[in-house]
């Protein structure tokens, strides 16, 4: 190896790398538009973004998988927790995660960065990254609850998920309202039991919550929506 | 043997600040692990979120590790231009502007005073002091250098790389509006930093003390110094891209990300075999064999040497190249595993860089004849640290697949996941235990360093005629 040749693998390898990186660069903002729906951007959502970082949410949260491990990623928060759900961890942390063994500070947002960090979460939850963070992926989704759809026609339960107009504020596979919890999320986290009572009296199990009672259901009604629920889950339970 | 110019000695004062916030970082990173654990009350969390303890812990590694790199490029400079430094006085103010921001930072997180992006959260007004003191820096050097008229490729090295990590801080200074963006441009601080202008500062450092600790010929260090920088810098500019595979970018990152990124080990492994040529023409060479026992000394400078050119290739290398491929990120990204890789690559490639030099430097600023001086604390101080970094890397690692595995494979919720990790997560507590008593250790030997025992009993008569032998 001759001095000059060291010379050129520096000069060479840095140049060429930097060119690739440039391009790219350029290559990434024509796209970015387009891919982040940066017309979505409005003052709500950039002051959404200001209260995030404000509150410091990054250094607990992961977004679009980038910040600290603390605590769930938040790129599709607004479409597994729903608005209410989001609305709910935001105003009152120590209420919806007293009985959780890791906590999320009270910081006392006001009203307006409550609904501007929603505005944020709604338009990040919307940004196409390749179908990132897997467990949100509307494909797993769309596959874990396809089998079970198709078999709604003969499921009491899930009859009663419709007839109930659960559909209205939480989302099912590829259907449904963002007010709510998406329903497979819920049934990965509970048992029927659980369910059960919720729906009997949400306020006596979750305060706050903006979640109708349906107490003129009978109890194995109930039971049978939590069953339902439970099993459109996760992949684990399917056969 | 001490120090040819009065103005190096500047540097004791940045590596003894560094030393101590280094001590604080770990006694921080206690407490952040501490909180996987056990269930910290509502009321604790509230005044004392996870959130600033983790700013804490980070930013105080990025303050120590650059003052070490100010301290260390102080020392080196007024050596490798063969004149003091232009503004001895300059360099005071400097370190004093940077620990009084660092002092307000800290404090104002409590407070809860910060910009709130990880890394970056120190509030715009104090990023305008780091921009002054980098820019005070950067021509008390240049100037130095500029009147010297004597250019080499370490110093050349050395500033670019300086040039280039403070551009880059640049980056992460303006509000973006939006969120991929944002990021995007954090990696240009961060990545281009660890996998870019910290790797050139790493590079020339090292040289530096190979040339002075071997008398090995500085044309071939500088050789192989050429090409070791045009792999780094090959590799590490376009592999800033497995950063982007999930931000909303386009599908070409994962080509560009995975390709480039996949290569970035070949550099750190050719610094490793480098190292290990060194120490052997070292061994061979007079002024760096001791005839008396047949290898390098001091020893534990050599260690230090050793155990950073193995464990950066381990932690930035392998643990890299582990979860750097797009069809394992997808699973693996923003989980423990990302802990695990930045733990050991932290400190086996900057840690161990600056204790490297501290243990190269200092003995020569206290004036310590040889540069020798009594080990035996800092042989527990690196073995304690270096074995407790490598378990509590493992142990993150056991978390990071599991909750891959539980979360992103399987789909279980977060806090469903979560749960079987906390036993790993004791086990990442307990290994900072066993950090932190060495870090203490190492501090403490650090600043009390005293002369070796060894070289005052044993008369010179006797090591006289073997090391002729020795060098014939």
């Amino acid at each position: 190896m001759t001095d000059r040749l060291a010379r050129a693998i520096f000069w060479v390898g840095t140049l060429a790398s930097l060119a690739v990186f440039l391009a790219m660069t350029v290559e990434t903002h024509r796209s970015f538009d387009a891919l982040t729906h940066a017309d979505a951007i409005d003052d709500r959502v950039v002051a959404g973004k200001r209260a995030f970082e404000r509150h410091n949410c990054n250094d607990c949260h992961t977004i679009l998988g980038f910040g600290a491990y603390y605590a769930p990623d938040l790129t599709r928060a607004y479409k597994r927790l729903g608005e209410d759900g989001v609305r709910r961890r935001l105003e009152a942390p120590e209420v919806v995660f007293s009985a959780s063994y890791r906590k999320m500070p009270q910081q006392h947002l006001t009203r307006a960065e409550v609904e501007d960090t929603i505005a944020f979460l709604r338009w990040v939850s919307n940004i196409e990254n390749h179908d990132w963070p897997p467990q949100d992926s509307a494909n797993r989704w769309k596959h874990s609850t396809e089998r079970l759809l198709a078999s709604a026609s003969m499921s009491p339960a899930a009859a009663l998920v419709q007839q109930e107009g659960c559909l209205g504020c939480h989302t099912l596979g590829g259907a449904g309202g963002d007010t709510g919890p998406r329903l497979e999320w819920i049934g990965g986290r509970r048992d029927a039991e659980w369910v059960a009572r919720y729906l009997a009296d949400p306020q006596a199990v979750s305060p706050g919550s903006r979640m109708p009672a349906f107490p003129k259901l009978s109890e194995g009604q109930r039971l049978m929506i939590g069953g339902f629920l439970v099993s459109l889950a996760a992949d684990r339970r399917a056969p | 043997m001490t120090v040819a110019y009065k103005s190096q000695r500047i540097a004791y004062a940045y590596f003894a600040l560094a030393l101590v916030l280094f001590a604080l970082q770990i006694a921080v990173g206690l407490w952040v692990a501490l909180q996987y654990v056990v269930t910290v009350p509502q009321a604790v969390v509230d005044a004392f979120p996870f959130s600033t303890a983790r700013a804490i812990h980070t930013n105080l590694l990025v303050l120590w590790l650059l003052l070490g790199f100010m301290g260390a490029t102080f020392y080196l400079v007024p050596e490798e231009a063969e004149r003091e430094l232009a503004w001895p006085r300059l360099a005071v103010v400097q370190l004093v502007a940077l620990a009084a921001t660092g002092v307000t930072a800290i404090v104002g997180f409590l407070f809860g005073w910060m910009q709130g992006r990880p890394l970056l959260e120190i509030p715009t007004p104090l990023d305008f002091v780091v921009v002054a003191a980098a820019l005070l820096f950067l021509a008390n050097v240049g100037v130095t250098l500029l009147r010297a008229r004597r250019w080499n490729a370490v110093q050349g090295t050395l500033v670019g790389g300086l040039v280039f990590l403070a551009v880059m801080y640049l980056f992460g200074m303006p509000f973006y509006r939006n969120l991929a963006v944002d990021w995007y441009y954090w990696w240009w601080v961060v990545h281009l930093w660890v996998e870019g202008a910290w790797e050139l500062v790493t590079a020339a450092i090292v040289a530096f003390m190979l040339i002075k600790l071997t008398g090995v010929e500085r044309r071939i260090v500088e050789r192989w110094l050429y090409v070791e920088l045009g792999l780094f810098l090959f590799t590490g500019i376009a592999g800033t891209g497995h950063h982007y595979y999930w931000l909303g970018a386009p599908r070409a990152w994962l080509w560009v990300g995975g390709v480039f990124s996949a290569l970035e080990p070949i550099p750190i492994l050719l610094m490793l075999w480098d190292t290990w040529r060194a120490t052997k023409d070292g061994e061979g060479s007079s002024s760096g064999a001791d005839a008396r026992e047949g290898t390098l000394q001091p020893r534990l400078t050599w260690i230090y040497i050793g155990g950073m050119a193995v464990l950066h290739f381990v932690g930035a290398g392998l643990f890299g190249f582990a979860h750097t491929l797009p069809q394992i990120n997808y699973y693996t990204h923003g989980s423990q595993v990302t802990t695990s890789h930045g733990h050991l690559a932290f400190y086996g490639a900057y840690a161990l860089l600056n204790l490297s030099f501290f243990y190269f430097a200092i003995p020569r600023l206290k004036g310590l004849p040889g540069g020798r001086y009594d080990a035996r604390l800092g042989h527990w101080g690196f073995w304690l640290t270096s074995l407790g970094v490598v378990g509590m890397s493992l142990a993150f690692a056991v978390a990071g697949v599991l909750q891959t595995y539980l979360e992103r494979v399987r789909g279980e919720p977060y806090m469903v996941a979560q749960q079987p990790m906390r036993f790993w997560m004791l086990v990442v507590f307990l290994h900072g235990l066993v950090v932190f008593a060495g870090v203490l250790a190492t501090v403490v030997h650090l600043l009390t360093l005293k002369p070796e025992r060894a070289v005052q009993a044993v008369p010179l008569p006797v090591t006289g005629p073997r090391r002729a032998v020795g060098s014939a």
